[in-house]
């Protein structure tokens, strides 16, 4: 009943804000409808070409599709997974509103329960979204019937990321367990190893690589069932399952389906009963404990004569130099910055580090553009993750002291700039170094060239993929700097200086709209690319003059909605900042 | 000194403020009373730029508040009703960081922060995370950072709340001695034996307008007309139509 009544006033909670009548929000919900309306759009028909682009033009066959989809699942599990781990710890152990509960007649459990529910329904909602909308692009290709979009959302999908939350908040529950007894920074280096070493170990164990050889042998019937080439360990995870699910559907096995589908709800339904005893056991003793966490952070980060102690002189101007100080105290001393951020940092290594040393021995033009789209894509997309989390809030993270700004003599416009330019100098600086690094393949070739496989010599590469790489070193801070605008920009008009957390603004109303919008840019710059790639890599293979003339209309392509979105987004971003406060 | 010309602000149809007009001139400490709700904090927030007027002006120590922000904001402290800090800088870096904002030189502003620090009373617990405090803590350190560059006017919305009986005594010392150095000082309260023991003027606002303004000495004649006791003007001018 408690649980209930609690549910019912957060409830009330919620559509009391989302049902605000004024000008404002009325054109906010409805510029989200259209944006979130688009997207959903957009994402459907993005998956729909793919889909019919991956199977009729490179002919990868059913297997291979479903195999990658599997990979691409396994990346976006471990996404939630550790996104659920790190905002359930502020959610469970740093808000006003569990403290509040702990003394009130509720009891633990249900506490743990309403925060975890709370926790995955508010971050998950615009996934479903996405994912139902790419489900809706892969079952048109497929014609697949109504009872596939039921049975993949709320059999497949919900279950499978329930899960993946399940498995995050049990990991939170027994490290801050051990927190009791073991230094708590020592168990966020384990953790952050330990998924390091897994994903390491999924891609080593599932190469792709391996995986397109050995199916390619019996091309032209790659669409038959290959159960034979998948490891037993990839066979236990759940992202195995769903692009099983997937497979069998299309190929119409439903024992199979029901089989997989079996399996993963119970498991999700098994976990979640798991988690709810561990939480009964645990929470309250793991919540006090981080009392304890807190004040061992103080001690240790002090960091008294450093050249960010605000006692020490600076070169810059007092202004610019205590707000430089003050962020990154901010940023230093708050678990869930500097944790997130060393997550995504190790990430980031991992992926640079297996794309530094790809093997690029592709033979058409096609399959070469499409390995190097997926790569300059994915880092744009990681820039634009990095630019979200940490960008979007920083406005916002000025909170109610947003009053020591206002009152005294800098201008809100002065600490917007050096604000962003925090941002934006450490993304432009990773996006040039992400940039060389994934282009080491095409510019650095090696060949064996004696008897011994360990001897290698460089190649000399062609002009034409020297020119694609510089032209992708040159353009990749160029959208470095538009997305870092965007997402500052909008979460400078979106700024809440009540949220304290800032993985929870990070994923607001006004985040997810930033997040769809910067997408729709990325879509924009992939359809754009995906021209010069093909020509290079055509007149590479072929011999043949590049086409000058498509280079500068793509450059400029480029450039001009770039800059269109710098500037509004600055206009709009910094206009907000002159609302009362 | 401040000067408040016509000053109102409308929120939709809703008027909190409505043509007040109020001069404060150097060296003067006002004391600003009205019951809840009635347009103090708004007022506050307008002469301190975290609103903006919907009409009149704001001059404080000669400066435009709208027209030149920087210049006016340079020459005023202000302590909000509500002393939010940055929970993650200790009181001491909180200080030095309002400084900087301040413009304060190096080495000026050390000696400033070692002095706002004495005068409050702060050294036991100065270099613990603001988050860790209470809410006389911040308070204090609020007070601090308003007092660090020496302003010649100091603005302070509700500088009681949360304050223990010492820490109310240190604050109200401070408050005389910055009086006592010449800064005009414009202070809301609801505290009426605080107004009646520090300020040489009152002013009264009730639902958004200036009701009463005079000074200290010829409120007493006003107390006369009741039983002696500023809480039964305050209570007589404020009371509701309908009451």
């Amino acid at each position: 009943m408690t649980f209930l009544h609690i549910l019912w006033f957060k409830n009330i909670m919620f559509w009391k804000v989302s049902t605000k009548r004024d000008v404002g929000m009325v054109i906010r919900n409805l510029g989200s409808f259209i944006v979130f309306g688009s997207f959903a759009i957009g994402a459907f028909y993005f998956s729909n070409f793919i889909t019919a682009y991956l199977l009729e033009n490179v002919r990868i066959g059913l297997f291979l599709f479903h195999r990658f989809i599997g990979m691409l699942l396994f990346v976006f599990f471990i996404t939630i997974n550790l996104g659920n781990m790190v905002v359930s710890f502020s959610t469970l152990y740093r808000t006003p509103e569990v403290d509040f509960l702990l003394t009130s007649p509720v009891s633990y459990l249900n506490i743990f329960v309403i925060k975890f529910l709370d926790n995955f329904f508010y971050s998950s909602g615009t996934l479903f979204m996405v994912g139902f909308s790419l489900l809706l692009g892969y079952g048109f290709y497929f014609n697949l019937p109504w009872h596939f979009y039921i049975l993949m959302m709320f059999g497949v999908l919900i279950p499978f990321m329930f899960l993946a939350a399940c498995i995050a908040v049990i990991v939170l529950l027994l490290l801050m367990k051990l927190a009791s007894v073991v230094n708590f920074r020592l168990l966020v280096g384990g953790i952050v190893l330990f998924y390091i070493a897994q994903i390491y170990f999924y891609f080593q164990v599932s190469s792709p690589v391996n995986m397109v050889r050995e199916v390619m042998k019996y091309y032209p019937y790659v669409d038959l069932y290959f159960g034979t080439l998948d490891p037993t360990a990839v066979k236990v995870l759940p992202n195995f399952w769903v692009s099983e699910i997937m497979y069998f559907y299309v190929t119409k096995n439903f024992t199979a389906v029901t089989g997989y589908t079996s399996l993963l709800v119970l498991s999700t339904l098994g976990l979640f009963i798991f988690t709810l005893a561990i939480a009964d056991g645990i929470f309250y003793s793991t919540w006090i404990t981080s009392l304890s966490i807190k004040s061992l952070t103080v001690k240790s980060l002090q960091l008294k004569n450093s050249i960010f102690s605000f006692g020490r002189p600076s070169f810059f101007s007092p202004q610019v130099e205590v707000m430089l100080k003050k962020e990154f105290w901010q940023f230093i001393r708050e678990p869930s910055q500097w944790i997130h951020f060393a997550v995504m940092m190790a990430l980031l290594l991992i992926f640079l580090s297996s794309v530094s040393t790809l093997n690029i021995k592709l033979q058409t033009p096609e399959l070469k553009a499409v390995v190097y789209l997926v790569v300059f894509i994915f880092n744009i997309f990681l820039i634009n993750s990095l630019a979200l989390r940490f960008g979007f809030p920083m406005m916002s993270l000025e909170g109610s002291a947003f009053w020591t700004i206002r009152s005294t003599p800098i201008t809100a416009a002065k600490v917007y700039w050096i604000k962003f330019a925090i941002v934006v100098i450490f993304l432009v600086a990773l996006s040039i170094i992400i940039s060389w690094l994934s282009n080491i393949p095409y510019l650095y070739m090696q060949k064996v060239t004696g008897e011994q496989p360990w001897i290698y010599s460089f190649i000399e590469p062609s002009d034409t993929v020297k020119i694609l790489s510089y032209f992708s070193m040159i353009v990749t801070p160029l959208i470095t700097i538009t997305l870092v605008s965007l997402n500052f920009g909008l979460g400078s008009v979106y700024s809440n200086f009540i949220e304290k957390n800032p993985i929870r603004i990070a994923s607001s109303q006004g985040a997810t709209m930033t997040f769809l919008l910067s997408v729709v840019y990325l879509v924009f710059l992939l359809a754009l690319y995906y021209f010069p790639a093909t020509m290079l890599f055509t007149a590479e293979m072929k011999d043949l003059q590049p086409d000058w003339h498509m280079l500068r209309i793509v450059f400029f392509a480029i450039c001009i909605p770039s800059a269109a979105i710098i500037a509004i987004s600055h206009v709009v971003g910094l206009h907000s900042l002159k609302r009362d406060y | 000194m401040i000067e408040l010309t016509n000053l109102t602000k409308a929120f939709g149809s809703f008027v909190a403020v409505n043509d007040v007009s109020l001069s404060i001139p150097s060296g003067e400490f006002f004391g600003f009373l009205g019951p809840n709700g009635a347009g103090k904090t708004t007022t506050i927030k307008m002469m301190t730029g975290l609103f903006t007027p919907t009409s009149g002006r704001i001059v404080i120590n000669g400066f435009d508040v709208e027209k030149q922000p920087q210049e006016a904001k340079a020459t005023f402290g202000y302590i909000p009703d509500h002393p939010y800090l940055y929970d993650k800088l200790t009181g001491r870096e909180f200080i030095y960081y309002m400084g900087g904002l301040y413009r304060m030189e190096k080495n000026d502003l050390k000696e400033n922060v070692d002095r706002v620090i004495d005068l409050l009373e702060l050294a036991s617990w100065i270099d613990k995370k603001t988050e860790d405090y209470s809410q006389g803590m911040r308070q204090r350190v609020t007070f601090a950072s308003a007092f660090v560059h020496k302003p010649k006017t100091i603005i302070i919305d509700e500088p009681m709340v949360g304050l223990d009986p010492r820490s109310a005594r240190i604050v109200k010392d401070s408050l005389k001695k910055q009086a006592h150095e010449g800064a005009s000082i414009f202070m809301s309260t609801h505290i009426l034996e605080m107004a009646e023991e520090l300020c040489d003027r009152i002013g009264i606002i009730n639902k958004s307008k200036i009701i009463f303004l005079d000074t200290r000495e010829n409120l007493h004649l006003h107390k006369t007309k009741y039983d002696g006791n500023l809480e039964s003007v305050f209570l007589e001018l404020t009371k509701e139509e309908n009451e």
